[in-house]
């Protein structure tokens, strides 16, 4: 028995040298090598987003490699993603994320998709005190913890509601009644919240306030229950296949309000195709349209224009916030390392809390905690085949229209 | 008005709550085996009834039958090849064997279809009667499942292989003395389950965005119809889809849309309790 633990230490002592051999080698070698890990939703319930990443930062890579590589410190410095499906399983997501950072030796993490992951990885990354930019995280309960290494791209989605309520008063000066109906999920609970409580601050009258459980398969009750409250104004907060269903569903059931806000709905190109007609009229906030036109950006695309031509050259589809936020991070981050002059996660940390800087996909400027501030949010509105933006005034490229 | 709109509300859709279940209570009751498969087999459907319908622009309605057979084909396979090898096990062994042949059909699909929501866009309008509206969608889908409920039940009762079927249930033995090739009907049945599941994905196309997202809700809702209508009797699916969809449909209207699945699992786990055979089922089902 005593000859057999020995053994087992023997051996154990062995692998522990060899695997600490090994990542001082993999650390020292890799010097000029700068590793990104992604722990991503390849599969499951966030597949389809966990792709939209992966395919930008493929793009986003490509270009840099194209240039041979960032400039860093006078020297270049070439750029790697580690991946990761975390099959939409938020448990495993935190594994992968120590997995990245303990055995891929990461040095920054970008985030998944969605708020509830960002806030299960960010807790990681922080314990290990490794850079950690959120692309696709704008619920401020995020930020709020008091992290030191988490930088989000997105802007908090709570002012979207405030000038969304401002918005439609002054399109619709007769705009009385309000119902908000939203899934029981992190990010659209919390839009749903936050445009409950602008509405009463704008003195709108909120008739109908109920969120949907995960998984509901249908929404037939809560629309009879809204058709019954008879709004000027629905706002339905989900993802995509909740408001294709909830769009089709008002209009089964003979809901007749003249402003219907999906939220992200419009911002994506499935939910128009999922829809055909009936997504003409409805109304959305996003924090990103190619329609914007920042120029002299940093970062691979100096305009906004050349990364939509890039992206629709690569994917033949119009690329939404998701991949522009995503493709914005990276940029970020190359800045920031740039800044640094190094790779070292101190210094990277404290170049990308100074970061304030222009990208093509708008002005970057992280806040206390770590949410970036500089953004304007545009509204959008399906006007037939298009995605118009009505709002803010300098960008916007046509009039509101109410659904008849 | 508002109580008789909730009232078709919950029929309609526990009619295509049946939809869902009948294959799945028909495998489970029958051959013993709880196939997690039964989902994707759903989606797989929508998606066959969607790139069909890009495709060729042919109602999904008449491609039914096709995609249904297809689906038949595939399910038949799989009973044939892998299932029946170890269909005598302990219902757990069976479990793990679908559970995981459903990982590597889930992963496909979001491989190859991409887990973007898909709906045909045929959108058929509303019978308005009064201050009541009845999706045209959802009443065909309706039609469609009390149909398709109805040919079931009569191929059990009234056909050779479906007496075959209940033969093997009751006795796989003595059916095996009387001739008949039990390891053919485990596959006929099994895919007949899949041919049901087919169906439902076909109708759900028009009328649910089809998402891989979707099984595990599907599967979710296939389990609580079958304990709460019955195992081993087809009206029992049907039964329990519409106490399913008339409790969510009402507990949704009056207690709140967040709460209306919880009522479902509630009553499940009630019928569990007091009856476990479901409001339907035949007593040695349970």
């Amino acid at each position: 028995m005593k000859i057999t633990l020995k053994k087992r230490l023997t051996v154990a002592a062995a692998a522990m040298a060899m695997t600490m051999a090994g990542s001082v080698g993999l650390a020292s070698a890799d010097d000029d090598v700068l590793v990104i890990g992604a722990p991503l939703a390849l599969t499951g319930g966030l597949a389809d987003e966990g792709k939209k990443q992966q395919d930008v930062w493929k793009l986003w890579l490509d270009k840099i490699n194209a240039a041979g590589g960032i400039d860093v410190a006078g020297k270049k410095m070439q750029v790697k993603f580690v991946e990761y499906d975390y099959q939409t399983d938020g448990k495993r997501a935190g594994q992968l994320a120590e997995k990245l950072i303990n055995d891929d030796g990461v040095d920054v993490i970008m985030a998944p998709f969605g708020s509830g992951h960002t806030k299960i990885i960010a807790a990681v990354a922080e314990r290990y005190q490794v850079p950690m930019l959120a692309c696709v995280a704008s619920s401020v309960s995020v930020y709020d913890q008091g992290f030191k290494y988490l930088f989000g791209t997105l802007a908090p989605n709570t002012g979207m509601t405030e000038s969304m309520v401002e918005f439609f008063k002054e399109k619709k000066p007769d705009l009385k009644k309000v119902a908000v109906y939203g899934r029981d999920d992190v990010f659209p609970k919390a839009m749903a919240t936050a445009l409950s409580k602008s509405a009463e601050t704008g003195g709108l009258d909120v008739v109908y306030n109920e969120l949907y459980a995960v998984g509901t398969m249908d929404h037939s009750a809560a629309i009879s229950a809204i058709k019954s409250a008879d709004p000027d104004w629905v706002y339905m907060t989900g993802y995509t296949q909740d408001l294709i269903l909830g769009r089709k569903q008002l209009a089964d059931m003979g809901v007749t309000a003249p402003i219907v806000t999906m939220v992200t709905g419009p911002a994506y190109r499935e939910y128009t195709e999922g829809l055909g007609d009936l997504a003409d009229g409805v109304t959305s906030s996003t924090w990103w349209h190619h329609s914007t036109a920042y120029t002299d950006a940093v970062g691979p695309w100096s305009t906004t224009a050349d990364f939509y031509a890039d992206f629709t050259a690569a994917y033949k589809s119009d690329p939404d916030y998701v991949s522009a936020s995503c493709a914005a991070a990276a940029d970020v981050l190359v800045n920031a390392v740039q800044v640094a002059g190094s790779k070292d996660k101190q210094a990277v940390r404290d170049a990308l809390a100074a970061t304030d800087i222009l990208t093509f996909y708008g002005p970057i400027d992280f806040g206390e905690n770590g949410m970036n501030q500089g953004r304007e949010m545009p509204i959008i509105q399906v006007q037939g085949e298009e995605i118009k933006v009505l709002y803010p005034a300098s960008i916007a490229n046509a009039e509101m229209k109410m659904i008849k | 008005m508002d109580i008789i709109q909730i009232l078709l509300n919950g029929i309609v859709l526990g009619s295509l709550y049946a939809c869902i279940a009948i294959g799945f209570s028909l495998v489970w009751g029958v051959l013993n085996i709880i196939n997690m498969l039964h989902g994707s087999f759903i989606i797989l459907g929508g998606y066959l009834a969607f790139f069909a319908w890009q495709y060729s622009g042919v109602n999904p309605v008449f491609l039914l039958p096709i995609i249904a057979a297809l689906l038949f084909g595939l399910g038949y396979l799989l009973q044939y090849f892998f299932i029946n090898k170890v269909v005598m096990s302990p219902v757990l062994t069976t479990l793990t064997l679908t559970f995981g042949l459903d990982m590597i059909l889930y992963n496909l699909m979001t491989v190859f279809f991409t887990a973007t929501p898909r709906r045909v866009t045929l959108d058929l309008g509303t019978i308005n009667l009064g201050d009541m509206y009845l999706p045209v969608d959802r009443l065909m889908g309706m039609g469609l499942a009390l149909f398709l409920t109805a040919l079931l039940f009569l191929v059990m009762r009234a056909s050779k292989i479906g007496r075959a079927i209940v033969a093997v249930r009751m006795d796989r033995q003595a059916a095996t003395l009387m001739g008949i090739r039990v390891n053919n009907v485990y596959a006929i049945t099994f895919g007949i389950g899949a041919f049901m599941a087919g169906a439902a994905g076909v109708i759900f196309s028009m009328v649910f965005p089809i998402t891989t997202n979707l099984t595990g809700t599907f599967l979710g809702k296939a389990f609580v119809i079958c304990v709460i209508g019955g195992l081993g009797s087809v009206p029992g699916a049907l039964i329990g889809g519409i106490a399913l969809g008339l409790i969510e449909s009402f507990a949704g209207y009056t207690i709140g849309p967040q709460n209306a699945t919880t009522v479902g699992f509630v009553l499940m786990l009630f019928l569990l309790i007091v009856r476990p055979t479901g409001l339907v089922g035949v007593k040695g089902y349970e």
